[in-house]
């Protein structure tokens, strides 16, 4: 993923399965992306970190963020992070990847109308997903991601 | 409801009856009272008959004495003239008298003696009228004097008298009938009008009563019909809900167990990509000098593989189930759009697919013509029957060619009875209904499957709001018969 003025994106995961997480990883690494990924295993934590303790978000500003969504979390559903990060003004232009294992057409729907910017059905026999995966890394080490405000 | 229609019903009769029975006893009653007044009348014209003769009898007799009298008196010849009349008169006279009085004995024994009175007067006169003629004046004189006619008269006047007392009698009688008559009929008439009309009253009174409730139970039943429908509504409505959420349920389950399976896959393709390494460090002499090598080889070269291998082919299998769970649930979540389809040419197609692998095996398959259009899902039919049939070429029996015939049967209810026979393996008796589960299997397994053909083509049928029952038998055939309605119900995509 290319650098933007010097500052390198980071690639924010949320992902309850620590399994699914791991091999999320190896498989992006496997397409050569070396940034930084930080491991959310639930929303709450997830959120701490893009909104800051105050809940604001103004500890993102600045920043060059991208978020991989899994939707079925423990503690809340990944709908309504997609919801908060999409309404908040300091990472409403982060890109979001949902990436999860509901292929329901209403759910892919409102993901979209929420301002999901990619949804990926995770493919559940392991040699199509880590194909996924890989690409999704070569599409991350193309894509152009903005600064927060 | 206190509807009781047979009593209701038997009332009505019972005025019905009434009334008729009280009618035709007043006709009858009314004819016999005329029939009454009728004789009375003629009684009274009788009677007033036998007056006038009576009285035309005596007064002739009177006529015949007053021209005796006359002719005695005076001697003249001209008074003769109505003597000699009344005589010739008296003859018929008496004769109507006769006549009038004949059947009644008492009146007629009456009638001889005045008959007896007036023969002896006229005896008399014509004695007297003789001696005159034979100029013996004193001698008739004489036997007027005698008062012999006057007796004569006198008792032709009682006899005469009393007769007529007696018709005067009769007559007041038959007065008196007739006004009894006419009494009891007037009592009589308004008597069974009175009934006519209470029976017309009671039966209309019965009607109306039967009426209102039949209105009334009409109107209950209304009610209940509504009350019915609403309610087959709310269980279809509570079933639909329960049978959804059976499918989300089993999407969920079936989805969130495959997401732990991606890890077993995962880590035991990342095992083997290491295990890769590890072979790649066997080939190395140095391993040997290690106390542990050979131990380490053996782990590396046969060990692991194998336990990889059956966590893999475990993992797949497991896969296999959960995809066919989902397929399902996949299947009863479908929007099902009906359209007309035309068996024949659907059965056509559907044969044409398995063509080549029928022929291969020296097969046959006959549609029997012909097929009935029904309006159903297409996609649908095409699974339902792609199964079966895929089922009768698969497990054919392996001493005889299959023959496979789809025909059609005669159904009810605006449904279409189709029937697919095979002369395959058949499936014994006790695992007629287990063929339907999921995952289950029957007879020797030599074949491909999973086990869900069946399962997936019953779901179907019945979300296509039909049936699918089976007959086999162990090694001779089995068939299937799947009953499909004409129009598919609209019901089944609300959701």
């Amino acid at each position: 993923m290319s650098d933007n003025e010097g500052k390198a994106v980071q690639i924010v995961m949320i992902e309850d399965d620590a399994g699914h997480a791991r091999l999320i990883e190896k498989n992006i690494r496997r397409a050569g992306v070396n940034n930084d990924i930080m491991a959310f295993a639930n929303g709450t934590e997830a959120l701490a970190f893009l909104f800051g303790q105050n809940g604001s978000g103004e500890c993102s500003s600045r920043k060059h963020l991208l978020v991989l969504l899994d939707l079925n979390l423990p503690d809340m559903t990944g709908v309504s992070i997609l919801e908060k990060i999409k309404a908040n003004v300091h990472t409403k232009r982060t890109p979001v990847v949902v990436l999860t294992t509901t292929d329901d057409e209403r759910e892919i729907q409102r993901c979209y109308d929420l301002g999901a910017n990619v949804y990926i059905t995770k493919p559940v026999d392991y040699e199509n997903f880590a194909n996924a995966i890989r690409q999704l890394g070569l599409f991350f080490s193309v894509i152009q991601v903005p600064e927060t405000k | 409801m206190s509807l009781n229609s047979p009593g209701l019903l038997r009332a009505t009769y019972a005025f019905a009856a009434a009334a008729l029975l009280t009618l035709i006893v007043l006709v009858a009653v009314s004819f016999w009272l005329l029939q009454k007044t009728t004789n009375s009348t003629e009684e009274v014209l009788r009677a007033r008959e036998q007056r006038t003769v009576l009285a035309r009898l005596l007064s002739t007799v009177q006529d015949a004495e007053t021209g005796q009298r006359g002719y005695l008196i005076t001697g003249e010849e001209r008074y003769l003239a109505p003597y000699r009349d009344a005589i010739k008169e008296v003859a018929p006279r008496l004769d109507d008298v006769r006549e009038k009085f004949l059947g009644d004995s008492e009146a007629e024994a009456n009638v001889r003696k005045i008959a007896d009175a007036i023969a002896d007067k006229l005896k008399e006169l014509a004695l007297t009228v003789e001696l005159k003629q034979e100029s013996k004046s004193d001698e008739a004189m004489a036997i007027v004097r005698s008062d012999r006619g006057k007796a004569d008269m006198d008792l032709i006047r009682r006899l005469v008298s009393s007769q007529g007392d007696a018709v005067e009698g009769h007559l007041t009688d038959s007065i008196r009938d007739q006004e009894s008559n006419a009494v009891l009929a007037r009592w009589f008439t308004v008597g069974a009008g009175v009934v006519i009309l209470l029976a017309a009253i009671g039966a209309a009174a019965t009607i109306l009563r039967y009426t209102r409730e039949l209105l009334g139970a009409r109107s209950e039943m209304e009610f209940l019909n509504t009350g019915l429908e609403t309610r087959v509504k709310e269980r279809t409505a509570d079933l639909q809900r329960a049978n959804d959420e059976i499918q989300r349920f089993a999407y969920i389950v079936s989805h969130d167990l495959r997401a732990p399976l991606v890890n077993v896959m995962g880590y035991t393709a990342e095992l083997e990509a290491g295990l890769g390494t590890l072979t790649a460090l066997c080939d190395d002499p140095k391993l040997d000098e290690l106390a542990s090598g050979v131990a380490a080889r053996a782990a590396i070269r046969e060990d692991l593989p194998e336990s990889i291998g059956f966590i893999r082919t475990s993992t797949q299998k497991m896969d296999g189930l959960i995809k066919a769970i989902l397929k399902l649930s996949r299947e009863g979540q479908r929007v099902l759009r009906p359209e007309a389809v035309d068996l024949q040419e659907f059965f056509e197609s559907a044969v044409a697919a398995v063509q080549h692998r029928v022929s291969e095996a020296g097969g046959e398959v006959e549609i029997v013509r012909p097929m009935p259009t029904i309006e159903s899902d297409r996609l649908a039919l095409e699974q339902v029957f792609g199964n079966l049939i895929d089922n009768a070429v698969k497990y054919t029996a392996s001493d005889r060619k299959l023959r496979l015939s789809i025909r059609q049967r005669p159904s009810q209810w605006g449904a279409v009875l189709i029937e697919i026979e095979d002369n395959g393996r058949g499936i014994a008796a006790e695992d007629g209904e287990r063929v339907f589960d999921l995952f289950r299997r029957a007879g020797v397994q030599d074949k491909q499957g999973e086990g869900i053909g069946l399962a997936h083509v019953r779901t179907l049928v019945r979300r296509l709001g039909g049936e699918i029952i089976m007959n086999s038998e162990l090694g001779k055939g089995t068939t299937f018969r799947v009953m499909l309605p004409r129009k598919l119900p609209e019901k089944r995509n609300e959701r």
